[in-house]
């Protein structure tokens, strides 16, 4: 018999669209942890592990972002998304907020927003201002998106997996996970989106207990974004993960170790910290 | 003759070695560990079967303080997992506090004298503290086989195999299907004129990524010791991340046993025998093997998969529950191991000179995996709780020996004379890992298995989540669940 987790889905309507999201968990005295997934992502997508794990320890909430009206997307509309499922489902807060890559962006700008509402703070392989490196490979990828070439997803999945993750699999199995990504025009204005981003002056606003973790081998967003977050936010601790940027399917495990003790006890460490890596 | 010592580590596996190394680094001088047999290394001392190896890449299953870059392989042989612990009690200088050829028979905790009083075959011990470190593997389980003494023909068990038989052309029957059986069978269907496996239930089967380290690999590794520890943390959180299965989450769940399925049908082309290989419960609620070499074994001509239990015995012939007779030479009992009461309970008797087996009457319970009420003084390393089903438990083991070391600074700090565990901290701790392993597969999953306690039906085997929170949890000493007692201030 499987252990089919119980779980509660809910809608909130933001900007004339309906945003989907789910709950499941027991309620205890961990704060709720929300969960924001990144660009082309989903809650199975980004958090297909941390999703149903955290569930066994806590309330967890997790939505999936819906397309706004308009031709640009901006951080706003995805902050007031996050919002809006926030004050559905824990309107007195607070919540522990975790964003991952674009998520975290978004999750940076929400905590800074909603103040006091957001106690804790998660920012995985997430980013302050996007720098040439990343508007480089962005641009790339516009070109290949253009071109309607097929090999953009085999583009976005090298970028994506650190070179020892990609060395335990074959380049057929490497080949079927590209396979899977969709590119919609959703994701056209996320990754456009992915271009302009400039939270520098709100994250030396917030106030939240933050973690910030950032991978060693990440060629999207490389490590030093995270450095940049972690300088950036007042109450904020360090860790590293030696993965690439999808650190979600990579490292699934040793995120939700990260996750999980933070969310037990976010002020484990003071901030400041990098915390050690465990050595197994 | 009666020896002192302040510690008595019993054991000299990777759980008591592991130990006594970090005693002696510590500068504590004043130990002793008693061992059974003649040399260190427990299971892998013991276990010298043909085709020996562990589950675990050897890179992780080692200490982490003594990473070994010589492996041979990413799966090395038993033999050399053997070595590298013989290795390591020589560095580390702990072979002049090993008593070999020393069985702990009786431990009697003496309320008067509040030491534990240790009697083996080679004189008794009293010491302050007591520490086991005896493992799931230690002793060999023999199933009660109607006849068997009747056999004409050679016996005897995996962790005891005998060398000076000869199998060159044999009828060798092989008795379990487990993870010992799997590296068994491949060795005998190359050497026997016909051999049967009997199969009580089918075994899970997923491929091993085996294979050679260069010598440059090797040398990459003495060279820079940080590919070690980047291979370590790897293979650690690669391992961690299948807890998922366990854990019986569908997606996961199910991605796992897609991989069993299209291993065994890559391999397994007759009906008949893919079915009799195809198990009646979910993946992982009995140990889940990996192997590249069972399924061809079992699908070769000289091969016979008999699907039920050994039955009965008759002079030179073997019956399977099933009825049918196999006429053979030799018997090869891989039928695992005492894991669920473990003999050393029934050497260990508390402050009620009640006896650990007694106590443990529903099955083995410790408060954080490591102390018993009624039972002072005692540590158990790799005891209650401790097993995994997806990781290496020599990680587990690194854990509870600084969770131990934690207890004796505060022992020697605060000249504590006895520490033992309150009856409330071991329930309320047990009650917790009940609520965990809810809905796990091996709960869960429809089998019979070692990690389960018969008598109770509690998972008493196995750490219920990952291994990674285990040291979370039990990785530092609680001094909250413990009573401790001062020693009196000697009168002047």
């Amino acid at each position: 018999m499987l252990d089919n987790q119980p779980f509660r889905e809910g809608a909130v309507t933001v900007g004339g669209v309906s945003v989907r999201y789910r709950v499941a968990g027991p309620e205890n005295d961990r704060t709720p942890l929300v969960l924001v997934h990144g660009t082309a992502g989903s809650i199975d997508g980004h958090y297909g592990y941390i999703f149903p794990m955290m569930a066994y320890r806590q309330r967890v909430i997790a939505l999936d972002w819906s397309e706004p009206e308009g031709d640009a997307l901006e951080l706003a509309d995805l902050v007031a998304q996050v919002k809006a499922v926030i004050t559905a489902e824990v309107p007195e807060g607070p919540v522990t907020l975790m964003g991952y890559s674009l998520g975290a962006c978004v999750a940076a700008l929400t905590a800074y927003e909603m103040g006091d509402k957001v106690a804790n703070l998660i920012l995985a392989a997430g980013w302050l201002r996007t720098d040439t490196h990343q508007k480089m490979r962005n641009d790339v990828w516009r070109q290949l998106r253009d071109q309607d070439s097929a090999s953009i997803t085999q583009y976005m999945t090298f970028c994506a997996f650190s070179p020892a993750f990609m060395n335990m699999r074959t380049l057929t199995d490497m080949k079927a996970a590209a396979g899977m990504l969709k590119i919609t025009p959703f994701v056209d204005k996320q990754m456009d989106l992915n271009t302009r981003i400039d939270i520098a002056a709100e994250c030396e606003g917030i106030a939240a207990k933050t973690l910030v973790i950032g991978c060693t081998y990440d060629m999207m967003v490389p490590k030093h974004h995270s450095k940049q977050l972690f300088g950036a936010i007042e109450d904020a601790r360090y860790a590293e993960i030696p993965s690439g940027h999808a650190v979600v399917h990579e490292r699934a495990a040793e995120l939700f170790h990260y996750v999980d003790r933070f969310t037990r006890q976010p002020d484990e460490f003071p901030a400041g910290t990098i915390i050690p890596a465990q050595k197994p | 003759m009666t020896t002192e010592t302040d510690i008595l580590i019993v054991g000299t596996g990777f759980a008591g070695l592991g130990m006594a190394i970090q005693l002696k680094r510590a500068g504590r001088e004043n130990f002793i560990a008693i061992e059974r047999a003649g040399d260190v290394g427990g299971t892998w001392r013991d276990n010298h079967y043909p085709g020996i190896a562990c589950d675990v890449p050897s890179h992780l299953y080692s200490y982490s303080y003594l990473p070994n870059p010589d492996w041979s392989r990413v799966f090395s042989p038993g033999g050399e997992i053997q070595a590298y612990i013989r290795k390591c009690a020589e560095d580390e200088g702990i072979l002049p506090h090993i008593h070999f050829h020393t069985d702990m028979l009786k431990s009697t905790w003496d309320e008067a004298s509040k030491r534990w009083v240790v009697e083996t075959s080679k004189g008794t011990y009293v010491a302050k503290i007591l520490i086991t470190g005896t493992g799931h593997l230690a002793d060999g389980h023999m199933p009660r086989i109607e006849g068997l003494d009747s056999f004409v023909g050679d016996v005897f068990h995996s962790a005891n195999w005998d060398h000076s038989v000869s199998l060159e052309g044999k009828r060798i029957g092989v008795v379990g299907s487990g993870a010992s059986a799997i590296q068994i069978v491949p060795e005998m269907q190359k050497v026997a004129s016909e051999m049967v496996v009997f199969q009580r239930s089918a075994p899970y089967m997923i491929p091993r990524w085996d294979r050679e380290f260069t010598e440059g690999e090797r040398r990459m590794c003495r060279r820079d010791p940080s590919v070690v520890e980047d291979l370590r943390s790897e293979i650690f959180w690669s391992g961690e991340f299948n807890f998922a299965q366990r854990r019986n989450i569908p997606r996961f769940l199910n991605e796992a046993k897609a991989l069993a399925v299209g291993h065994r049908e890559a391999h397994i082309k007759d009906p008949d025998l893919l079915a009799k290989l195809t198990p009646d419960y979910e993946i992982g609620c009995k140990r889940l093997l990996i192997s590249n070499t069972y399924y061809p074994a079992i699908a070769a001509e000289n091969a016979t998969l008999e699907a039920s239990a050994l039955k009965r015995v008759e002079g030179n012939m073997a019956y399977g529950a099933s009825g049918t007779g196999y006429e053979l030479d030799v018997l090869v009992f891989a039928t695992g191991f005492e894991a669920v009461r473990p003999p050393f309970a029934a050497r260990i008797f508390g402050s009620e000179g009640i006896s650990l087996d007694a106590h443990w009457d529903r099955g083995m319970q410790a408060y954080d995996s490591i102390a018993v009420n009624g039972y002072p003084n005692l540590f158990i390393i790799n005891g209650p709780n401790t097993g995994l089903g997806h990781n290496s438990v020599v990680y587990i083991i690194e854990a509870q020996v600084d969770y131990i070391m934690g207890a004796l600074q505060q022992i020697e700090e605060q000249s504590i004379e006895v520490i033992e565990v309150k009856r409330t901290a071991e329930d309320a701790y047990m009650e917790k890992l009940d609520t965990m392993a809810q809905g796990t597969v091996w709960l869960a999953g429809g089998c019979k298995s070692w990690y389960v306690d018969d008598r109770s039906g509690r998972l008493t085997l196995v750490w219920p989540d990952f291994a990674h929170s285990f040291r979370d949890e039990n990785g530092t000493f609680h001094p909250e669940g413990y009573d401790m007692q001062p020693a009196p201030v000697a009168a002047e």
